[in-house]
């Protein structure tokens, strides 16, 4: 009897001949039919900045044109003069996004075209808890009702519907890899971590070498006892396989800017290791701080949170910089997240409680560099005295899984659990499918009458037989009705759709991963 | 859980629910909690042990082996009073200066310097707390209402007073088995609290909110049970308290203690949960009667109008420390009968405990070794396990997540899988390798000498797997192990007397064998 009876079937076997899908090579024993067809089928990466605590947005894009602002807040708003105005735009950034930041800060980035910003972000019913509404961020899923568990996030989800055989047979580089503490909800799923969290690549290499253990899974796992066992083997297994692929890249890898210290040094680690090669899909990474109830700001603009602000944009244009010079920067977008905002008015220790719609940040060369939105309605605001929201906080997770990841409609409704509306923050790299839909009268497509009493009609010319789908949103992002989508033949079409209720709309047609958006209204 | 009934299920849940009957969930019943009558088998004593202390000892194990389980949790709770024989140091009674107000950087380093070596100060004598306990569970108590009245020594850009997460420690550590409602009321004027949770700038005419929130949301009855008007005028209730941290700042109490303001006070009525808190006069706005007419009235309100939230959101919490702490997986049973027992006895700890760990269903197998380490329990349990310490055991914890005094966020730890990832896993497994090959020959040889039958090498191979993992393990690994013991040369087992003559070749065996245990998946579960 020796150990080598304890080595199994379906371990990491360390001759095993990597197979390569879609890009993304697997370790595998098993057959490629583990893969879903169209996983991985481009080198994208996305950065996840979690600010925890509930970033002030009022702080952030400062509204400084409007004098509700510094009645609200007399103690810890940003002068007007001070304030950095977006070119030709009512708009301004905290001078601590901009002053004493490396390369010009977010104004300069936006100017280069490498920065959306997002006004008002938020959501239906909102939840002024960190954790429920981490949770509601995190997972993707809009349910403040505490007996609905939320414990998988959008990401996690996104990966193990093209992994069936998680986590017998494991990607070769890890899909995901978060900075530091306990692996986020984000990347975790029904499956397993669909993600490793990092420290330090060296001591990483040193202890994760040999760690896979001899015992086997249970196949199946049959009870809760056999279900943690195979989790902790699967950490284990990741732990050995990763360390390797990590410390590989990381020495292949360079950075050529020199990054501040404190939260830059994260985004320092990630630029190395997308030099380096790895070809994780997601990396994620944390700021805390932001829970600013008390002496958040002083008169001069300086202080806590502005500090924060400071290191976040430092860390964004550095790594930006970064990438751009090392040629990478094309096929990596970030984006901020944060659980909410705080309240309009301050309190009375110089700061802000909870409160709910925020501003997000998109950075990277694909983006549309806007300003989304409009500046926060500082005299209506919720029954509870909070900004309203204007943008549904999933519509840059479907930009991300839509133009980056190039899921489907129907894939990404499946994901979220609902269907949103994309905001268009990010570009598609490649686009190698033609445009099927033929202008007329220079309008992709024409809905009348627009305003209508609730029935109008849409038509459109079809080059080419093909799948269309036409959806009506709110405008802030979510699905109000669903009117089509079937294959149709080429030709012209007219599709009627009814809306029961008043308001102000937007009509979405897609045919061939192209979208042509319509705005209308109803008054009934 | 299948993902498609997750969506069904989350469509169209936005109602709130304001009264005092939590939703059932889904009942997954697996034992009934009834009390278990029969005397403890040596791996059910092991299995109490590894959930209710920091770890098995040969010696408890042998103690309560045969005893009920009424009887075993009786001395495991042991009396209400327990002091620790020891103190952190002097320093817990030296106030230091604030180093915010300080204008000379050198100074405020030096302070700073002196408060981090304070903290590390505090947190190595406790960890020694958990190492020598005896047969009483109090560290883990007080680690289980540490976690959750949480208080973090860094917060934002603030250093807490060691000398106030001393004195909460004190504080957790006696109420622990008492009344959890006057548990609530103590904390929430908590020094250590109010510096935490912004207490201590808590104003009339604009309240923070911070403290009223979590009381609910984290500290009571939990999400859903209070609406956003109550946070606000909890926040109201609570104006005008202040604490003493520093050397140079007021102390109308005394270093170190709690003491009212009342020009911060707000004297207005409130409005909680339906029930009217008075206004007052200047003449009442005083410590006592604040204290007492608002301060405890709020928190008589919260668990007269939420008692079964209350007591649900407690035993579900204790249940996830102690039985398993998969959140999906809370015995839906086992907690209507935690919480009912919770309410008759008027909030009592005590006999929730005893209810949970005399149980039939706590003794089941559904819930043996699922539970995964946490770092306190694998560090801890690990010295405790054989007996002798591990040095640095404050720079392993903080290496793997766990910095006692210093949770991540007000939520405390998140516990369950986010304790092992690669990045703590690697760490768990050179540790526990570098701690059983560094045992001396004359360890390991004392040590299988208190398991009763360790003459026969079978017998204390089965005896030693059910000490060190929480499921017996296959028979294969079961005869791997015991070749281990007899050296890996072949297997006949009349080798073992003569093997234990040689206490060089004893301790290579056992060495041997628990090094290869502990690089087992099954050795981070208890």
């Amino acid at each position: 009897m020796n150990r080598r009876s304890f080595l199994q079937k379906s371990a990491i076997a360390t001759a095993a001949a990597p197979t390569i899908i879609g890009g993304m090579p697997l370790l595998a024993s098993s057959p490629s039919s583990a893969l879903g067809s169209n996983f991985m089928n481009n080198d994208n990466i996305v950065i996840i900045i979690q600010l925890f605590g509930g970033n002030d947005g009022l702080n952030t894009i400062v509204p400084a044109e409007d004098d509700n602002y510094y009645n609200l807040r007399p103690g810890i708003s940003v002068v007007k003069d001070t304030a950095v105005r977006i070119l030709g735009s009512d708009v301004f950034l905290h001078p601590a996004l901009v002053e004493n930041v490396h390369n010009g800060g977010m104004l300069n980035l936006l100017e280069q075209g490498n920065l959306a910003v997002i006004e008002n972000v938020g959501y239906e019913n909102p939840n002024l808890s960190h954790f429920r509404s981490t949770d509601i961020w995190l997972s993707g899923i809009n349910s403040s009702n505490p007996d609905v568990r939320l414990d998988t996030g959008w990401v996690g989800r996104y990966f193990e519907r093209n992994l069936t055989n998680f986590p017998l047979v494991i990607p070769e580089d890890p899909l995901a890899i978060q900075i530091g503490g306990s692996l986020s909800m984000l990347l975790k799923s029904q499956s397993g971590d669909m993600g490793i969290t990092l420290r330090d690549p060296d001591s990483f290499f040193q202890k994760g070498a040999g760690l896979t253990p001899d015992e086997d899974y249970f196949d199946p796992a049959t009870n809760n006892y056999q279900e943690e066992f195979n989790f902790i083997r699967t950490i284990a297994k990741q732990s050995d396989v990763y360390s390797q692929k990590v410390k590989a890249a990381f020495d292949k890898g360079t950075n050529v800017v020199n990054y501040s210290q404190g939260f830059a040094q994260q985004l320092r680690l990630i630029s190395r290791l997308i030099s380096g090669g790895l070809k994780s899909k997601v990396y994620m990474c944390f700021m805390g701080g932001f829970d600013t109830h008390v002496q958040q700001q002083q008169s001069d603009n300086l202080g806590f949170h502005p500090s924060l602000l400071n290191n976040l944009s430092n860390g964004i244009c550095q790594f930006m910089d970064d990438a751009i010079q090392q040629g990478f920067g094309e096929k990596v977008v970030g984006l901020t997240i944060s659980e909410f905002g705080r309240r309009p008015f301050e309190n009375g220790s110089r700061g802000t409680d909870h409160g709910a719609a925020s501003v997000q940040f998109v950075f990277g060369r694909n983006v549309n560099a806007a300003v989304y939105g409009n500046p926060p309605d500082l005299e209506n605001f919720t029954n509870n005295g909070d900004i309203v929201y204007q943008n549904d906080y999933r519509r840059v997770y479907v930009d991300i899984l839509e133009s980056w990841f190039e899921e489907t409609p129907e894939t990404i409704e499946q994901i979220l659990g609902a269907k949103v509306n994309r905001l268009g923050t990010i570009k598609k790299r490649v686009t190698s499918v033609p445009e099927l839909i033929e202008p007329v009268n220079g309008t992709p497509f024409d809905l009348y009458p627009n305003p209508s009493r609730g029935n109008s009609v849409c038509s459109f010319l079809l080059k080419h037989p093909t799948n269309v789908s036409l959806t009506i949103y709110d405008t802030r992002g979510v699905a109000v009705k669903k009117i089509y989508n079937g294959h149709l033949n080429s030709g012209f079409h007219t599709i009627p759709l009814t809306v029961a209720n008043s308001g102000s709309f937007v009509a979405v047609l897609e045919a061939n991963g192209y979208h042509y958006t319509s705005n209308f209204s109803v008054t009934r | 859980m299948n993902r498609r009934g997750l969506f069904q299920s989350l469509m169209g849940l936005q109602s709130t629910n304001l009264t005092d009957v939590p939703t059932t969930q889904t009942v997954k019943s697996v034992a009934d909690m009834s009390e278990k009558t029969s005397p403890l088998t040596r791996h059910e004593a092991t299995h109490l042990l590894r959930r209710v202390t920091f770890g098995p000892t040969p010696e408890l194990v042998n103690q309560i082996t045969g005893k009920t389980p009424r009887e075993a949790v009786e001395l495991l709770l042991g009396p209400d009073d327990v002091t620790p024989s020891t103190t952190p140091g002097p320093w817990i009674d030296n106030p230091n200066e604030n180093p915010e107000g300080i204008g000379s950087a050198e100074l405020k380093n030096q302070i700073e310097g002196l408060m981090q070596s304070n903290y590390r100060s505090l947190v190595n004598w406790w960890l020694e707390q958990m190492r020598i306990e005896g047969s009483t569970a109090s560290e883990k108590l007080t680690l289980f209402w540490s976690g959750h009245f949480t208080s973090e020594f860094t917060f934002d850009e603030y250093f807490m007073p060691p000398q106030l997460l001393y004195r909460q420690n004190l504080l957790i550590r006696k109420d622990r088995l008492l009344n959890f409602k006057a548990l609530v009321e103590d904390i929430t004027l908590d020094p250590a609290m109010l510096f935490y949770l912004g207490g201590v700038q808590n104003n009339k005419g604009k309240p923070n909110e911070n403290y009223a929130r979590e009381l609910m949301e984290l500290y009571t009855c939990g999400i859903g049970f209070y609406t956003e008007g109550d946070v606000k005028e909890a926040a109201r209730v609570l104006t005008g308290w202040r604490a003493n941290g520093f050397l140079y700042e007021p102390y109308p109490n005394g270093y170190f203690k709690t003491y009212f303001f009342p020009q911060a006070h707000d004297v207005e009525a409130k409005q909680f949960m339906g029930e009217t808190i008075p206004s007052r006069t200047t003449d009442s706005n005083n410590e006592s009667q604040v204290r007492e007419q608002e301060v405890r009235v709020l928190i008589n309100i919260l668990f007269d109008k939420r008692a079964n939230a209350i007591a649900r959101f407690i035993s579900r919490k204790m249940y996830n420390f102690f039985v398993y702490s998969n959140g999906a997986e809370v015995d839906e049973n086992a907690l209507t009968e935690m919480s009912n027992t919770f309410v008759s006895n008027n909030f009592l700890i005590r006999p929730l405990l005893v209810k949970l760990f005399t149980s039939n269903h706590f003794y089941s197998t559904e819930v043996m070794g699922v539970q995964i380490k946490t770092p306190a329990e694998f560090l801890i349990g690990m010295q405790r396990s054989i007996g002798t310490a591990l040095s640095n055991t404050i720079a392993t914890m903080v290496q793997l997540n766990q910095e006692l005094m210093d949770p991540p966020d007000v939520s405390g730890w998140p516990g369950y899988r986010t304790w092992i990832s690669t990045a703590t896993y690697p760490t768990r497994r050179n540790v526990a390798e570098s701690y059983f090959r560094g045992l001396s020959d004359t360890v390991l040889n004392q040590f299988i000498r208190k398991f009763p039958d360790y003459t026969n090498v079978r017998t204390l191979a089965k005896d030693l797997i059910s000490y060190f993992l929480p499921v017996a393990v296959s028979t294969t690994r079961e005869e791997f192990y015991t070749q281990e013991l007899l050296g890996n040369t072949l297997d006949f087992d009349y080798e073992w007397p003569t093997i234990l003559n040689d206490p060089v070749r004893t301790a290579r065996g056992v060495r041997n064998m628990l090094v290869s245990m502990s690089k087992a998946p099954d050795f981070q579960l208890c």
